[in-house]
């Protein structure tokens, strides 16, 4: 447990040694935010306006929602795996007695909490300059559930980005390709760029057999209490069963992709 | 004219081994090819359902709001298409293989700018203009209206092409170029959508200061007849500014040029 703690201090620590890169990071997630934010504003200009279930305050709420759960679930280090992979790093890895996947996870974590208080800060200037009207959610029991679908979203995120990176070790040259399909399919199919009920029904059961609604939309639903005690626990169960299968299916992927990793570039 | 010709010989021959390079690793054309057209799908599918649901964005109707997206991508994919080199510019600049660049009797900033050509943009461009032109039908243009569109399209390329020649420049004296071509991204998809979308002061900055709405959304409502002949002359008035003006940072930026790598 030590070593992990010695990783998480010293990831975090790296994160300030690239001052630069992160400012530019979170640039980016405020240009990204207002498009959506704009766009919903413009839908819902007038107070009265009732569409896919949502008022002008939930929807702005759900917008606002995105920074932080965003932060939380989707800021990570492991994008760099695929690319240590295939410069053959991973070989510096896998002869210290630490565990690749637990590594990343640890890394992810200090990146997160990093992540977490600057868009805490970003999300508080915002509300000021843009002056939304805002849902706060009051009750414990979804705030409870909230919490529980956010840490599960954070373990799936991982396991999806580990699992994407892997392609890396079957395909060197291609390290990046697997993690921009999948960047692509959280955005649009995890609810990052829209929320799902926009879609219509038929569209949203077949979504919500795969893992990416637990992602950001289904905590989020659970925030704005969209969802009743029912389909909240049902929610929750479904994304830490998705935790269990995506878990054993990088367990055995990653034994497979270590047989036939090469250690290229090395 | 013989200039021309030089440089489209020398621009077909870096295209030619770039599309190659890409062809030999299909894999890699395959899920690019799939990822970028699946983000166009999904996004179209989002403006459908949204506007449908809504009865119009921002008084536009469910064809114009598509129309906007679509011109937001022939500017957009065109110039990935034209200037991918620039996102591989940087490690150039570390290495110090840009000095080989400025050793060749040819353009530096043609070959950093043009140098390499992305098949994978080329091959979506078109069913692209094909679905602009089947959308943009829709609208009932005049022959007038398209005229002023492919012209501010044509504006809006040459406003792209001084953004890239900025983010070089930058690069140069600062060596920062991947996060500064993201940015640049993440601002032109604030024109995926009209500019209408947005409050003031934030619609006039980037109708004219960061002129995406010049790019994107003047044309499309060029082509809607809803842009006069006045407005489309200033428009075209700053694309020949952004263009004249990136062409002097280049030319200040390569006197900042140090060469330190190499």
């Amino acid at each position: 447990m030590d070593k992990y703690l010695a990783i998480f201090k010293i990831s975090f620590a790296q994160e300030f040694a690239y001052r630069l890169n992160f400012v530019m990071w979170r640039v980016r997630n405020i240009m990204q935010f207002f498009l959506i934010f704009f766009l919903w504003d413009t839908v819902f200009s007038s107070p009265s306006t009732q569409i896919f279930g949502y008022d002008r305050p939930k929807i702005l709420t759900y917008v606002f929602g995105l920074i932080i759960v965003r932060s939380i679930v989707l800021s990570a280090r492991s994008v760099d795996i695929a690319g240590e992979v295939s410069r053959g790093d991973l070989s510096n890895y896998l002869v210290k007695p630490i565990n690749y996947i637990k590594y990343w996870l640890t890394r992810d974590l200090s990146s997160k909490l990093l992540n977490l208080s600057f868009a805490m800060f970003e999300a508080v200037l915002l509300f000021i300059v843009l002056k939304p009207p805002f849902f706060l959610q009051t009750e414990a029991l979804q705030l409870t559930f909230f919490v529980f679908s956010i840490f599960t979203a954070i373990l799936l995120f991982f396991l999806l980005m580990f699992l994407f990176s892997m392609f890396a070790l079957w395909y060197p040259d291609q390290a990046w390709g697997a993690s921009f399909l999948l960047f692509i399919f959280v955005d649009f199919l995890g609810g990052g760029v829209f929320p799902l009920d926009v879609l219509p029904v038929n569209f949203q059961n077949i979504l919500y057999l795969t893992p990416f609604p637990y992602l950001l939309f289904s905590p989020l639903q659970i925030y704005l209490g969209k969802f009743d005690t029912l389909l909240t626990v049902r929610n929750v169960l479904i994304g830490a069963i998705w935790v269990a299968i995506l878990s054993v299916m990088v367990n055995k992927i990653w034994r497979l992709g270590l047989k036939v990793y090469r250690s290229e570039g090395r | 004219m013989k200039k021309i010709s030089y440089y489209l010989r020398i621009w077909w021959m870096m295209s030619r081994n770039s599309f190659l390079a890409v062809f030999y690793v299909k894999i890699a054309l395959f899920i690019f090819l799939t990822g970028k057209v699946l983000r166009f799908v999904f996004f179209t599918l989002f403006i459908f359902f949204l506007v449908k649901g809504s009865q119009g964005l921002a008084g536009y109707t469910l064809h114009q709001s598509i129309f906007f997206f679509l011109t937001f991508n022939l500017v957009d994919i065109t110039s990935q298409f034209l200037f991918r080199e620039v996102y591989r510019f940087r490690p150039q600049l570390i290495s110090g293989d840009f000095d080989l660049a400025l050793v060749k009797p040819f353009s530096p900033l043609f070959r950093s700018l043009m140098g390499g050509a992305d098949i994978i943009d080329l091959i979506t461009i078109p069913p692209l203009i094909f679905t602009i032109f089947y959308i943009g039908s829709q609208l009932t243009p005049s022959i007038l209206h398209i005229a002023f569109y492919v012209l501010l399209i044509v504006n809006g390329l040459l406003i792209a092409t001084a953004f890239h020649i900025f983010v070089l420049g930058f690069g140069i004296i600062t060596l920062e170029v991947d996060h500064l071509v993201f940015i640049y991204r993440d601002i032109i998809n604030l024109g995926k959508l009209p500019v209408d979308i947005y409050r003031e002061p934030i619609r006039s900055i980037i109708t004219y200061l960061i002129p995406v709405g010049v790019m994107i959304t003047l044309p499309a409502k060029a082509l809607m007849g809803l842009v006069s002949p006045i407005g489309i002359i200033a428009t075209l008035g700053i694309g020949a500014v952004a263009l004249v003006a990136s062409y002097r940072f280049w030319n200040f930026a390569l006197t900042r040029y140090t060469s330190a790598s190499s």
